[in-house]
């Protein structure tokens, strides 16, 4: 079932929400986005907990801006699970069938399915609240599922727990996902979770999307200073643009001339740009491409690899490497040479852009 | 663990602070009570007999009695919760203008007292009260078309009226923390309206109901003014008032004792059932009230909104409209609605110098100051105490330790009077005893108000406070008092409101020349003296409302 979003919009005192997004049949996107920037609002005039002022939302053709919640036939996972805690883990989620009038049966032997799915059989009789957060949170998974819903919403399902628990049920959650095939919308503020389990990201700042894509897309070619600044480090160093060569365009900036792509419009020689490549894309000793040099300031040593903040010029780039083992990469104090492919770099303009694109 | 710390602080100092609290309670409360319930075991010679309670139980007169405590318990307490919920639900989901001013309405009724509430009705509801005349004016009548007062209607009406907004206090406060995500969950999932009620939201609600009966059930049976006056006879007679008029008008202090065991039994039966169901919820709980507003305005935009608005009307005419009809009532010039106009005359005529009812208001003025003196740092003691340990048993402790709250200050009176008969000097009938009775009353209300700040209390504030170098003395009074003061002037203010509104034990024990202002309103209503009873209630109510106003103001926690 596929979800539109037309013109969907919704005021408040610190911006204005508007939407135009569509989420394809059994796909799962992600709003993504630092917080109040709208993700969890967007969320719940999906839901329908909030009317949206104007424009359509539409599922599976079907406008349902005017249905209220219990109408729309969307799972949802929130945050805090929100389990009922008077049920047992079956009767949770046997709640949705049994609302909705399934035969009793029926209803149970769906319950039981959606409990090995998310491998909590054997938990049917168990209290809610004996059970471990992450235990919860499926059981939060398998009762929006239950009644077979045309969408699923899940609004920071993963926040509340620890680190560990976190990236194994993101796994699990993709992989019932996939196999349910339901088309969801998940909501998160972290980058790294968006990145792993999404098919496309909508970047949202102050109500808006400001970039759709691929994960990769969105991580390697972000649209915008914004979103270049929010998934991932960025090294971002402005200047003129020169001239083009091929399918590269060559900037003039403080620390020298650098080539890389551009995306949307080509840009005219004059215009201002701004460079940008993730740290680990930099290659030490690498003499071909684009070609920096600087001293070392700082060193931080993350276990697979080493991050160094490195004083070029008047700037400061962040860049990382693989950690050898017994060697001492990237001596804090020292001198260093590197250098980045063109390809791996990326042209943004230098304004945040207010265009969508992908 | 605050467990641990007490025996760095010196065992022997806390047992000392706990010893006189104890001493006291044992000397006032148990023994006077112990001596009642020993008293309903024994026949003339001194043996002990099981005979005067079987003759009770055995007796279809008070086996009637005994069963219409519990009927009228019963229906008060249905009624209460009914008419408590839709308020519980205004207060905990929506936001609207006044709404501390209703919140704040529904403390009323807690710190006004019982004669008030009867005056207040009898010229309200009555015969000749301000609704009857209204109807009569309105639809050309010669007769009074309501006929309230006397009936077992009056004495729902009135428990209705009293405890209500206590079912709204507790359940509110748990609804306005039940997180709204659990009733968007069952939406979304396909439950609305009644379904989403009674399948989502009432279970959840269930232990503030529980409590919430429990306690309104407790204070039904144990009501005594309102039964006394407007259940108007032996029809409509309760267990507390038929102890009262055994002990008081029969003179028959043997019969009152074994009645009394009866009737203490049966209450502190309920109060133990109502401290295992309000673990969680207390009655002086504040609503939070944060969580999930929504606009009334929303509400009252769509269809449901007019009862929504019908009972925001209903609450305010219900609560405000025998307080006001005291009140105006206390400015006639004659006792009578006709003419004359408005005047001070009964207000002259308190304030007559030397006065019985000037008296009066002194006596009550001294004997609350007394009580909060007593109460206050008894109550504080215990809660301190009770909080601090955690030992096998504590449980029971804190059950014994409210156990005054399922005791009728009646019976508590009789106590004394059978206690303290022997001593050569008259504990019993002197206006010390009053000033006891009051505070065993009262001191409960303390701990109530005391203990869930303290039990609140960080572990790590103490351990941070200790690790700077304060000492045990200084961790209280640089630390812990200031922390508590929110909690203190909200005990201290009941334990005022609760001495000076109280009249069951003041009525047993004081003697004949010592009046208090509910004492005087009773008697006065009994004189058919209304508007003197209504000047009288006015300064009463003036004296609770002071109390009620340091609650609402002075009274809030400090933000964490």
């Amino acid at each position: 079932m596929s979800l539109r979003l037309e013109g969907v919009k919704k005021g408040y005192p610190e911006f204005t929400i508007r939407l135009d997004l569509e989420v394809r049949p059994g796909e799962l996107l992600t709003l993504l986005g630092p917080s109040g920037c709208g993700k969890t609002t967007s969320l719940r005039l999906v839901a329908g907990f909030l009317r949206p002022e104007a424009g359509h939302i539409r599922i599976g053709g079907q406008a349902v801006e005017g249905e209220p919640p219990h109408r729309r036939r969307i799972g949802i996972v929130f945050q805090d699970y929100a389990l009922f805690p008077n049920l047992n883990v079956l009767d949770n989620v046997c709640f949705g069938p049994a609302v909705q009038g399934w035969e009793r049966g029926r209803a149970r032997t769906r319950g039981r399915e959606l409990l090995s799915m998310v491998h909590l059989a054997g938990y049917e009789r168990r209290r809610v609240h004996t059970l471990s957060g992450g235990e919860r949170q499926r059981v939060a998974l398998a009762r929006a599922l239950a009644p077979r819903p045309r969408l699923l919403l899940l609004d920071e399902p993963l926040s509340a727990l620890d680190a560990k628990l976190r990236q194994s049920l993101r796994l699990e959650i993709q992989a019932v996902q996939r196999e349910l095939a339901v088309t969801t919308v998940y909501v998160t503020h972290d980058q790294e979770e968006a990145l792993a389990i999404s098919d496309r990201i909508a970047v949202m700042r102050e109500g808006r999307i400001e970039q759709l894509g691929s994960p990769e897309e969105v991580y390697r070619r972000p649209a915008s200073l914004f979103v270049a600044g929010f998934i991932g480090q960025a090294n971002l160093i402005p200047g003129r643009v020169l001239a083009r060569d091929g399918r590269l365009t060559v900037l003039q900036t403080a620390l020298g001339r650098f080539a890389a792509p551009a995306g949307g419009r080509a840009p005219a020689a004059g215009e201002r740009r701004v460079l940008f490549f993730r740290p680990e894309a930099a290659r030490l000793g690498r003499k071909a491409g684009n070609r920096f040099h600087g001293r070392i300031l700082r060193r931080e040593y993350l276990g697979s690899q080493v991050q160094a903040i490195v004083e070029a010029g008047d700037q400061r780039l962040v860049l990382s490497a693989p950690q050898g083992p017994g060697k001492e990469v990237l001596p804090a104090g020292g001198r260093v040479e590197f250098a980045v492919d063109p390809l791996a770099c990326w042209l943004l303009p230098e304004e945040p852009a207010s265009t969508t694109v992908g | 663990m605050p467990a641990t710390r007490l025996r760095d602080a010196g065992g022997g100092l806390t047992l000392a602070l706990a010893a006189v609290p104890l001493a006291f309670l044992a000397l006032f409360f148990y023994y006077p009570l112990g001596s009642i319930l020993a008293g309903g075991l024994t026949e003339a010679g001194g043996r002990f007999s099981l005979g005067r309670v079987a003759r009770i139980l055995g007796d279809p007169y008070y086996l009637r009695i005994i069963g219409f405590t519990f009927q009228q318990a019963l229906l008060s307490t249905l009624l209460s919760v009914a008419l408590g919920l839709p308020g519980a639900w205004l207060l905990a989901r929506y936001e609207f203008p006044l709404k501390g001013a209703v919140r704040a309405l529904t403390t009323v009724p807690f710190v006004l007292p019982s004669i008030i509430v009867v005056l207040g009705f009898v010229r309200f509801f009555g015969n000749n009260g301000v609704l009857n005349r209204a109807l009569m004016q309105v639809l050309g009548l010669s007769e009074p078309p309501l006929r309230v007062l006397y009936s077992l209607q009056a004495i729902l009406l009135a428990h209705a009226f009293y405890n209500f907004p206590i079912a709204a206090r507790i359940v509110g406060s748990l609804w306005s923390r039940l997180p709204i995500s659990t009733e968007e969950a069952a939406r979304s999932l396909g439950a609305h309206g009644a379904k989403l009620f009674l399948r989502v939201t009432l279970p959840q609600l269930s232990p503030a109901l529980l409590a919430a009966g429990a306690l309104i059930f407790i204070f039904c049976f144990l009501s005594f003014a309102v039964v006394l006056v407007l259940g108007g006879g032996p029809r409509f007679s309760t267990l507390e008032v038929e102890v009262y008029r055994l002990a008081k008008v029969s003179l028959d202090l043997p019969a009152a004792g074994a009645l009394a065991l009866v009737g203490a039994l049966l209450s502190l039966g309920f109060l133990w059932i109502y401290l295992r169901l309000a673990s969680h919820s207390s009655f002086t709980e504040e609503l939070s009230g944060a969580a999930g507003g929504r606009r009334l305005a929303e509400l009252l935009a769509r269809p449901a909104g007019v009862p929504a608005l019908a009972y925001l009307a209903l609450l305010a005419l219900v609560v405000l409209a025998p307080i006001l009809t005291v009140v105006a009532y206390s400015l006639q010039a004659r006792s009578g609605w006709r003419a004359g106009g408005w005047s001070l005359e009964w207000y002259r005529r308190l304030a007559a110098p030397g006065g019985v009812y000037l008296g009066a208001i002194r006596n009550s003025l001294v004997f609350g100051g007394l009580t909060v003196a007593l109460a206050l740092p008894l109550g504080t003691l215990l809660a301190w105490w009770s909080a601090r340990r955690r030992f096998v048993g504590a449980g029971a402790l804190e059950a014994a330790l409210m156990m005054p709250l399922g005791v009728s200050s009646v019976i508590l009176g009789l106590g004394y009077l059978k206690a303290y008969q022997g001593l050569p000097w008259r504990l019993a009938g002197s206006w010390v005893a009053v000033v006891f009775a009051h505070t065993v009353v009262a001191y409960p209300f303390v701990i109530r108000a005391v203990s869930p700040v303290l039990r609140k209390l960080p572990g790590s504030l103490q351990e941070a406070a200790r690790s700077l170098g304060a000492g045990a003395w200084q961790l209280f009074f640089r630390v812990e008092l200031p922390l508590l003061k929110g909690a203190l002037i909200t005990g201290a203010a009941f334990a005022f409101g609760i001495s000076v509104g109280e009249i069951n034990a003041t009525l047993m024990l004081s003697p004949p020349g010592v009046v208090t202002m509910p004492l005087a309103v009773y008697r006065l209503i009994g004189s058919y003296n209304f508007a003197g009873a209504c000047a009288m209630g006015t300064v009463l109510m003036l004296a609770c409302f002071l109390a009620f106003l340091a609650i609402e103001t002075l009274g809030k926690e400090p933000r964490a």
